[in-house]
């Protein structure tokens, strides 16, 4: 007997999700997404999969790996499936502490065959970024062989070979009410009236799973943090360079275009800050705008001082968007106190990177019912003891 | 020269609905911005300044919340603001909505020149410049491509206005006001910097006490047109699609197109 | 008592323009419910020629006034005359057309008139009051065609005047039935402080995505073999710019500034041909206000197609072979 599994939400997590259940034979599955495919926090990320960077700690590199390869595969296999932009990185070292994380990284990378380099010679920084101040920086690491990928089109292409393997995606259709019978899950019914038997229902609705979990009258101990974000247009609309992923502490940047794409970074948030962390409705957000004032005061502070070249841009538009992110940062993956119910959610700002990885082990876990390292420190209990 | 540009906020997105019962209009995002075309009013008022010196007024009239999209107007470099509220303005049609902004830039002092977008994206009316320029007495042109300084004629501006398939030049006397079409320039972009510096910059406000209508003239009151009702169109939300051989498909294609051409 | 309906003889170079045995027709539709008399009115520099164009078409009166000069841009001067006439026409109602020079001049009359005004209507209704009386329903579009709204005129306020959108009635046929023509010689067109200099023939603007009214943009589907060549051919045909989504423009087909999307640039065309586009939200939130999209893609799924008008589930390159050949 097949075994037949819902998926809620068609972002990144649930179209990987989908797309790793569906290798599987022995696997029913159908993917609900109320909007259109990879539409919304998805559309919103960034995609910087990148080889080293300070967001996500070196603890998960073989999750950083996974993700990247998996998507260099991807682009391989159909080019513009992954939207790759090949502009490298570059990770600024502005006290040691970055340093050291970015060195681990560059020796990581290289282990697995990239390349990477430490670089403390302020000319060959600038050579890369001419538009960069080096003052007050100790160096920076740069790698040529990443750069970043779109979510959007990463999502449609999981969409695509999920769809290919049989499974069935329904699109514009809201999940209403999820079913239980004795604290266990047994389907659930949509805005269209249908109802729906499955063994296993994931959660995979990000900044939404707070809404999606009182459908089971499940606490989802997740919160919103804001990622604002602009679209710069360099002055003279267009630069001599290609523009590198860039990252500081404080922001992230790379091109979109012959624009520039600039983002307050995750490790910048203060969770105290009611203006930085809260509890809001992803339903309300707008596709673009919506960013607050104090954020434009902070960027041009930040690129005043760190890429004067770039601070007199025009700003084409901006867009805020929500992380999901539980209380210790990290995602929330698998079994939940309601059976049949489970959660690949709460990927904060790195779902681009850590859905393939994440997904391919929870695929495993709901097929075979074997758990991974990557399960046990992800899964929900955690939250339960704190 | 003084230039006064005549700006809206419209919502970001079209995406409203009517509720059933009520008929009511449902809006699914309250965000905002500048009507698009109004962006190119400011473009080519600042683009004027720049030639000949003067000032750039921008004008608004709406909500108390429509003070960003003047702030958003200031950023991209016009040097006053004023914004017209009062709830004795709210809900007019376009005649009592330009009487309103008629008396509000003739209290704000003289302009050779007023310009504004050629057409709201939310409205879609085209009607208050040319309202406005009744208001003021003074002539105007609409859905126009471009104004620049008369070469020869201090007291005139000379525009060039698109009519069917020829592009008319003429010269019109200030003062003046024109609509411009949207995509006519380039608008510029603010910067951080200027988008800081927007927050300093003089911005006043009108309500009722200061421009002393008669309330009968103005708002829901004063207009002479009322909306009773609002229904959606009958239409679904996915494209109806074409089927038939790759020729058939291709005249139904001329058909549509050629259709549309016809009201453009 | 104001009564009649009116149609405004809009004219071109001294020729009637067709839209206004459309809104004869629409006069007639108001008629049935009224039993008014239909009259045009028109000023020009010399109204013969228009006169003759307007008999047969419907209209049982004509009034006219001999402007003595071409009044075109010189909406000032042009909404005085027309004020002047419809004071003495005092007719219930006034159709315009929502053209560019209609809704500029009438705009104008609207304010002197005190009676407001209606755009863009596609739909007009009569209904009755109370009393007896009629009134015009006036439905148009609003927010980007996504609701209609229906506008009346105050019930003490005349003329109802509204603007009505070319293409929505048929003309009227022409038939031998004569007008009764009316001039109002006393009528004088002011001078006006507009004063048109010179005519330049334009072409359409298909160098900008921003100012083009009509958009042809390509998708992922248009890189394969041969597909861009025929696109670009297609959109000279029908006189369209040509905007992309990333891949195009990552491919090197087209230039960054003719990027449409997030990404990109927000454009506003009246008619957009989509090939090859999957319609990831990237790329529609730049192009979701068009009046008339229309989407070509092989993947009858796309989710283009819940955001285009039209869609057609096909090769691009058979249709726009066909479509060459039209």
């Amino acid at each position: 007997m097949k075994k037949k599994i819902g998926i809620i939400g068609g972002g990144i997590s649930g179209t990987a999700l989908g797309y790793h259940l569906s290798l599987y034979d022995d696997a029913e599955v159908v993917i609900f997404e109320k909007a259109t495919i990879g539409g919304a926090s998805t559309a919103k990320s960034a995609g910087t999969v990148c080889l080293f960077d300070d967001s996500l700690k070196n603890r998960y590199w073989d999750v950083r790996l996974y993700g990247f390869e998996s998507y260099l595969k991807m682009e391989a296999e159909e080019k513009g499936s992954a939207g790759f932009d090949k502009t490298g990185t570059l990770v600024v070292a502005t006290n040691e502490e970055v340093e050291r994380t970015i060195k681990t990284g560059i020796a990581l990378a290289k282990a697995a065959g990239y390349t990477g380099e430490y670089i403390t010679d302020k000319d060959r920084i600038k050579d890369i970024l001419p538009d960069i101040s080096t003052d007050n920086i100790l160096g920076a690491g740069y790698t040529a062989d990443d750069g970043y990928f779109d979510g959007t089109m990463i999502s449609n292409t999981y969409a695509k070979k999920f769809q290919k393997n049989g499974g069935t995606i329904k699109t514009g259709v809201k999940v209403t009410e999820i079913l239980k019978e004795n604290n266990k899950v047994t389907g659930l019914v949509t805005s269209e009236g249908e109802k729906y038997e499955f063994d296993t229902v994931v959660d995979c609705t990000g900044p939404w799973s707070k809404f999606t979990g009182e459908m089971v009258g499940l606490n989802v101990p997740i919160w919103h943090t804001k990622a604002e974000a602009f679209f710069l247009c360099p002055p003279g609309k267009k630069l001599s360079y290609t523009f590198p992923v860039l990252k500081y502490p404080e922001f992230y940047a790379l091109r979109a275009g012959d624009n520039i794409f600039i983002c307050k970074s995750h490790l910048s948030m203060d969770l105290s800050n009611p203006m930085h962390a809260g509890q809001w409705d992803p339903d309300k957000l707008p596709m673009t705008g919506g960013t607050d004032d104090y954020f434009i005061d902070f960027l041009l502070d930040q690129l005043d001082a760190k890429v004067p070249g770039i601070v007199d841009s025009g700003l084409v538009s901006s867009w805020l968007s929500y992380r999901a992110e539980p209380v210790d940062f990290w995602p929330i993956l698998g079994e939940t106190p309601v059976e049949g119910y489970l959660l690949s959610t709460g990927f904060g700002g790195n779902g681009v990177i850590e859905a393939p990885a994440a997904t391919r082990d929870l695929a495993k876990f709901i097929m075979i019912g074997e758990s991974t390292p990557l399960l046990e420190n992800w899964a929900f209990k955690r939250l339960l003891n704190k | 020269m003084n230039i006064a540009v005549l700006i809206k906020q419209v919502p970001v997105s079209n995406d409203v609905s009517v509720d059933p019962v009520t008929h009511a209009l449902v809006r699914e995002s309250s965000e905002a911005m500048i009507n698009p075309a109004d962006l190119n009013a400011i473009e080519s008022a600042l683009l004027l300044k720049e030639q000949t010196g003067g000032k750039v007024a921008v004008f608004t009239m709406g909500p108390p919340d429509a003070e960003r999209s003047l702030r958003d107007a200031l950023a991209l470099g016009c040097d006053e603001g004023c914004l017209i509220t009062d709830r004795a303005f709210a809900a007019g049609d376009t005649l009592a909505t330009a009487r309103v902004i008629a008396a509000a830039v003739k209290k704000y002092g003289a302009f050779d020149l007023i310009v504004c977008g050629a057409m709201s994206s939310d409205g879609a009316t085209g009607q208050v410049g040319a309202m406005v320029a009744e208001c003021m007495d003074i002539p105007h042109v609409s859905e126009i491509q471009s104004v620049s300084l008369s070469s020869n004629n201090d007291s005139c501006v000379e525009i060039i206005k698109k009519v069917h398939e020829d592009k008319l030049r003429a010269l019109v006397e200030l003062p003046a006001a024109v609509s411009v079409n949207f995509g006519c320039n380039e608008p510029r972009l603010a910067t951080l910097r200027s988008k800081r510096e927007a927050k300093n910059k003089p911005l006043i406000t009108y309500t009722n006490s200061e421009l002393m209508l008669d309330p009968m003239m103005t708002g829901i009151k004063g207009s002479p047109t009322k909306v009773i009702d609002s229904f959606e169109p009958e239409r679904s939300k996915t494209a109806s699609m074409i089927k038939g051989s790759a020729k058939e498909i291709a005249l139904q294609l001329k058909d549509l197109i050629e259709a549309e051409k016809g009201k453009i | 008592m104001a009564s009649g309906i009116c149609v405004y003889a809009e004219t071109c170079n001294g020729k009637l323009d067709p839209v206004v045995a459309e809104l004869i027709t629409a006069a007639k539709l108001i008629k049935k419910e009224t039993k008014e008399t239909i009259s045009a009115i028109v000023a020009d520099n010399d109204c013969q020629n228009i006169i003759n164009e307007l008999s047969g078409l419907g209209a049982e009166k004509i009034y006219a006034v001999n402007t003595g000069r071409d009044m075109l841009l010189q909406d000032e001067s042009a909404a005085y005359v027309i004020a002047e006439m419809l004071k003495k026409i005092e007719p219930s109602s006034v159709l315009v057309p929502a053209t560019p020079n209609g809704r500029s001049i009438f705009s104008r009359v609207a304010m002197k008139l005190n009676c407001g005004m209606t755009a863009d209507c596609t739909e007009l209704l009569v209904g009755k009051r109370e009393d007896g009386s009629c009134f015009i329903k006036q439905n148009k579009p609003s927010f980007g065609e996504n609701v209609f709204v229906t506008i009346v005129t105050a019930d003490n306020v005349y003329p109802q005047m509204m603007t009505i959108r070319p293409g929505v009635y048929q003309m009227a046929e022409k038939t031998t039935e004569s007008a009764e023509v009316v001039y109002f010689d006393d009528i004088k067109a002011p001078e006006s402080k507009v004063r048109v200099l010179e005519s330049i023939p334009s072409e359409a603007e298909t160098d900008s995505i921003l100012s083009a009214d009509i958009l042809v943009v390509g998708g992922r589907g248009a890189l394969e073999d041969g597909n861009f060549e025929l696109l670009k051919k297609f959109a000279d045909k029908i006189g369209a710019a040509i905007g992309g989504t990333r891949p195009m423009v990552d491919s090197g087909l087209i230039p960054f500034d003719h990027q449409i999307g997030q990404t990109g640039f927000t454009v506003r065309p009246k008619i957009a041909v989509s090939l090859g586009v999957s319609g990831a939200i990237q790329h529609t939130e730049g192009i979701k206000d068009t009046k008339l999209y229309i989407a070509i893609n092989s993947d009858e799924n796309a989710a283009i197609f819940n955001v285009a008008d039209y869609g057609a589930a096909a090769n691009m390159c058979d249709i726009l072979s066909e479509y060459l050949l039209l």
